[in-house]
């Protein structure tokens, strides 16, 4: 089964050579991969056909107990399916939508077209939950390329940021859900997470488990709040939107919550949950298809309602509601991407992506408007259609389930926009007069055929005999859903039962809806500030809140200003260090005053303080190295008074050379002529360094508190003149026991100075122009 | 003792980083002297100052005599006032090129590398 994967990856690598070797013939020839792999799933169908699973397994990193461990059940063969065959059909059809494009655009879209199908087939098939996730990722990075696919226009550039920041954000939380689910149980496998769902749903993670995956799912699938980023996604060229954005891909995160479905079974807040985001999203996807504009716009708002829809079901209980939602599935896979490829069809002829600009263009393309209209109405759920059949599913799930009428009435009414939009898509174009279009620029070819006719009579040919479907595909699928195998009866006819009722009120509703389609637009075009509030405003405020603070942040740190940067450096010291005061486990502590005052000591301090402020306060910069001299030396003192003439003898030695060098310095450079600091930032400079000192003197002061390990000292005083053979400690200190430290401060004293020497060699006082 | 050592240097870290926060190339420099001395003597003091004789073996003995200051302190100090020296001798090499070849000692007029003020605010204009 890990062939499958490997000849999807193969295929991907190959496109795009391949595609400059074979011209226009590419579509066809690379469409042999995903057939190839239709037949290598479809061969496995004898093997869950009673519900089971088959399993691969190789080691991957198994040093993180991750295992490439593949997974065919009937659920997932249905998305394998679904997946390599549209995938076939795209990959023909893209080879005669990109016959007048560069052969380098086509063997970039095939290319990623097919990594795209390798993420998804790796997706559905992998076990291990790590692995998936990693799959789901590389889906939203492809659908991140395909809707960038025209790089050149700004909103293709938007659109696949926005679905990359909202599909990759989400994968983000799915993952965080993932690892928390490892945490819990200890394995990444679903399999076994499946088998031990009791001690998942018991632990005290399993209501934050459900709301991380929950979001998951619902970035991908575009549920609300998240359901923005799918009808801008139309950006894409459009066998990607057929593929990835109507069929496939969106669909993940229902398989996701399908998948979980069981996990969570026992736990109700999770399928209530589904039933009301599920709800919410259909309503408010009704509402924007209602007034949609663009011909893709409408399929991609009343895709977002399938989603809910979707949704819904798998949050209703019971073996209906399984066998409504793979039945919507398939259905809404194929009617969906039928209506896609002959919007792409449509708009590749005329150049004209607005619904209300095209009409009659059945003159033109009449194949293609038989291929809509028998698409539409599978979608409006007429019979003998498979979209009737998974309606009546639809409603005999929620009527079954015993919720209240809110639901339902929702359902109804979308379905009956659905109803009408199948209408509109098909017919509008097609066949209203209006509108007229008098000449298109490329006709329908038969290659540009082949995805619609099959789709479309698909959906009729399974809708009359549903059995054999039924057997293969559906009733496996809904068996490995529920969890335990269901006898399905996939049957195109049920008798006169209330969902028969429900679906010709909303036939009917959906009629009224083609008619009046002008004037609901229009009276819904009015409401501007409803459809703002359900569109994409909350993203853009939080994208532009982000980019703002980055904005103010770095007009407030990186604003080029030498002392700006010291200034903040300094006030993240000091507040550092003040936490560290108040906040650490004794609190501030002062020790007492030790009363041991030395007259001697405590005026030299004074002085070196004395000479310190003299620095600061004098106005000539030699007056201002007089006293740092004078500080130099007071130390040097202080050292002398306490027992280390070494360090006083080094001080002063240091301190004069420094005063020399700082002189040769200052001769060269110009006379002090102004403040460098406006009053008001020096003020504010004093401000900080008074607070670094108070911080500092209050560090200093309570440190005396602190006992003092001297076991160190006492070892080097041990043992300095019986091992290190020297008597002054500090002398065997530096040259013996820290030996290679020593060697380093002479090697930084050296740097230092071939560093000097570089930077002033041979260089004049050669001034810029600037005096 | 330890307040009126807390003090002293306090007021020159205080004053060290007043200096540091200047835009006149000199006064940083002689902030980071400032700075380095005030440290090396806070490292001193936090070696506890107890006994003030230096700590050399009498001649006679074999170990150090117990009442001695603490060696290790001032083995570190040491190298640290010629590790400052080094810094503050590069430094001011430094400061001496860049006055040579752009001509003003104040951070403020060195902009070739990055111009004062937000980045954003000049690139607003290029993309209008």
């Amino acid at each position: 089964m890990a062939w499958i994967i490997i000849i999807a990856l193969a295929g991907a690598a190959i496109a795009r050579p391949a595609a400059e070797l074979l011209g226009k013939a590419s579509g066809w020839v690379m469409s042999l991969v995903p057939l190839v792999l239709f037949v290598l799933i479809l061969r496995h169908a004898g093997d869950v056909a009673d519900g089971g699973a088959v399993i691969a397994t190789m080691s991957w990193v198994p040093s993180l107990g991750v295992d490439l461990t593949l997974r065919l059940d009937g659920f997932s063969m249905l998305f394998g399916l679904l997946i390599t065959g549209i995938g076939t059909l795209v990959t023909i059809y893209a080879g005669a939508y990109f016959a007048e494009k560069p052969v380098a655009d086509m063997g970039r879209f095939l290319a990623l077209i097919l990594l795209f199908m390798t993420a998804m087939l790796g997706t559905v098939l992998s076990d291990d939950l790590i692995v998936m996730f990693v799959f789901w990722e590389l889906t939203s990075l492809t659908s991140f390329m395909l809707i960038g696919f025209d790089g050149h226009k700004p909103e293709a550039r938007k659109a696949a940021i926005q679905s990359l920041l909202v599909t990759g954000g989400g994968g983000l939380v799915l993952f965080a859900g993932i690892l928390l689910i490892g945490m819990t149980l200890g394995t990444f496998s679903f399999t076994e997470v499946l088998a031990r769902s009791d001690e998942l749903v018991a632990s005290p993670w399993a209501g934050v488990i459900a709301v991380l995956i929950m979001i998951g799912a619902f970035t991908k699938s575009a549920q609300v709040p998240f359901h923005f980023w799918l009808p801008n996604a139309m950006a894409a060229p459009t066998p990607a939107s057929a593929y990835l954005h109507s069929a496939t891909m969106v669909k993940l995160g229902i398989f996701l919550l399908a998948r979980f479905d069981g996990v969570f079974a026992t736990m109700p807040a999770f399928g209530t949950t589904l039933v009301i985001v599920g709800s919410l999203t259909m309503t408010v996807a009704a509402l924007k298809a209602l007034r949609a504009e663009g011909y893709k716009a409408v399929l991609a708002h009343s895709t977002v309602a399938s989603l809910g829809i979707l949704v819904m079901l798998i949050g209703l209980d019971g073996e209906v509601a399984a066998v409504a939602t793979v039945g919507f599935i398939l259905a809404h896979a194929l009617y969906k991407a039928a209506l896609f490829f002959c919007a792409g069809t449509a708009i590749h002829a005329t150049g004209e992506t607005s619904l209300r600009k095209l009409g009659g263009l059945a003159r033109f393309l009449p194949v293609t408007a038989v291929a809509a209209v028998l698409a539409s109405l599978s979608m409006a759920g007429l019979p003998p259609f498979v979209g009737f059949i998974s309606k009546e599913y639809l409603f005999e799930a929620q009527l079954t389930n015993g919720w209240n009428v809110v639901p339902i009435v929702v359902a109804v009414l979308v379905n009956a926009v659905m109803c009408g939009v199948a209408g509109v898509v098909s017919i509008k174009p097609f066949y209203f007069k209006s509108h007229r279009v008098d000449a298109v620029k490329h006709g329908e070819t038969p290659v540009l055929l082949i995805g619609p006719l099959l789709l479309a009579t698909g959906g009729i040919v399974i809708g009359l005999f549903p059995g054999g479907i039924g057997d293969l595909l559906i009733g496996p699928a809904a068996s490995a859903l529920y969890g335990s195998p269901i006898d399905v009866s996939f049957q195109l006819w049920h008798g006169l039962t209330p969902m028969l009722v429900l679906s010709v009120l909303v036939v009917s509703i959906g009629v009224a809806i083609v008619i009046w389609w002008d004037a609901i637009h229009d009276r819904l075009r009015r409401h501007d500030r409803l459809f703002r509030l359900i569109g994409d405003g909350g993203y853009h405020w939080v994208v532009d809140g982000t980019l703002n603070v980055a904005r103010l942040s770095t007009r407030i740190l990186q604003n080029g200003d030498q002392r700006r940067y010291t200034a903040v450096v300094v006030a993240v010291v000091v507040a550092g260090l003040a936490i560290a005061l108040f906040a650490g486990p004794a609190g501030l502590y002062i020790a007492a005053p030790d009363g041991s005052l030395r007259v001697s000591v405590t005026l030299v301090l004074l002085l070196s303080a004395a000479g310190a402020v003299a620095t600061v306060l004098g106005r000539s910069l030699i007056a201002a190295l007089v006293s740092v001299g004078i500080v130099g030396f007071a130390v040097a003192v202080i050292f002398m008074l306490n027992g280390a003439p070494d360090l006083a003898l080094t001080q002063i030695a240091v301190e004069t050379l420094l005063v020399i060098l700082l002189t040769a310095v200052l001769l060269r450079l110009p006379a002090r002529q102004r403040h460098s600091r406006t009053v008001g930032e020096r003020r504010r400079d004093a401000a900080l360094a008074g607070a670094f000192g108070l911080v500092i003197f209050l560090a200093v002061a309570s440190m005396s508190a602190i006992p003092l390990d001297m076991s160190l000292t006492e070892y080097f005083g041990q043992t300095s003149y019986l091992e290190g053979f020297g008597r002054n400690v500090v002398n065997v200190i530096l040259v013996d026991y820290r030996a290679i430290d020593t060697l380093g401060e002479i090697a930084v004293v050296a740097f230092a100075t071939i560093a000097a020497w570089a930077l002033l060699r041979g260089s004049g006082p050669s001034k810029r122009a600037k005096e | 003792m330890n307040l009126v050592y807390a003090f002293a240097i306090a007021a020159q870290m205080g004053c060290g980083v007043y200096l540091l926060l200047s835009r006149h190339g000199m006064r940083i420099l002689i902030g980071i002297v400032l700075l380095s001395t005030a440290t090396n003597l806070l490292i001193f003091v936090a070696g506890g100052l107890r006994f003030t004789a230096p700590p050399v073996i009498e001649p006679g003995l074999q170990v150090l005599a117990a009442e001695t200051a603490n060696a290790l302190p001032q083995a570190l100090i040491l190298t640290a006032i010629v590790i400052g020296f080094a810094l503050v001798s590069f430094a001011a090499a430094l400061m001496l090129k860049t006055y040579r070849s752009v001509g003003s000692v104040l951070t403020s007029d060195h902009v070739d590398a990055e111009a004062l003020g937000s980045p954003f605010d000049r690139e607003a204009p290029r993309n209008a």
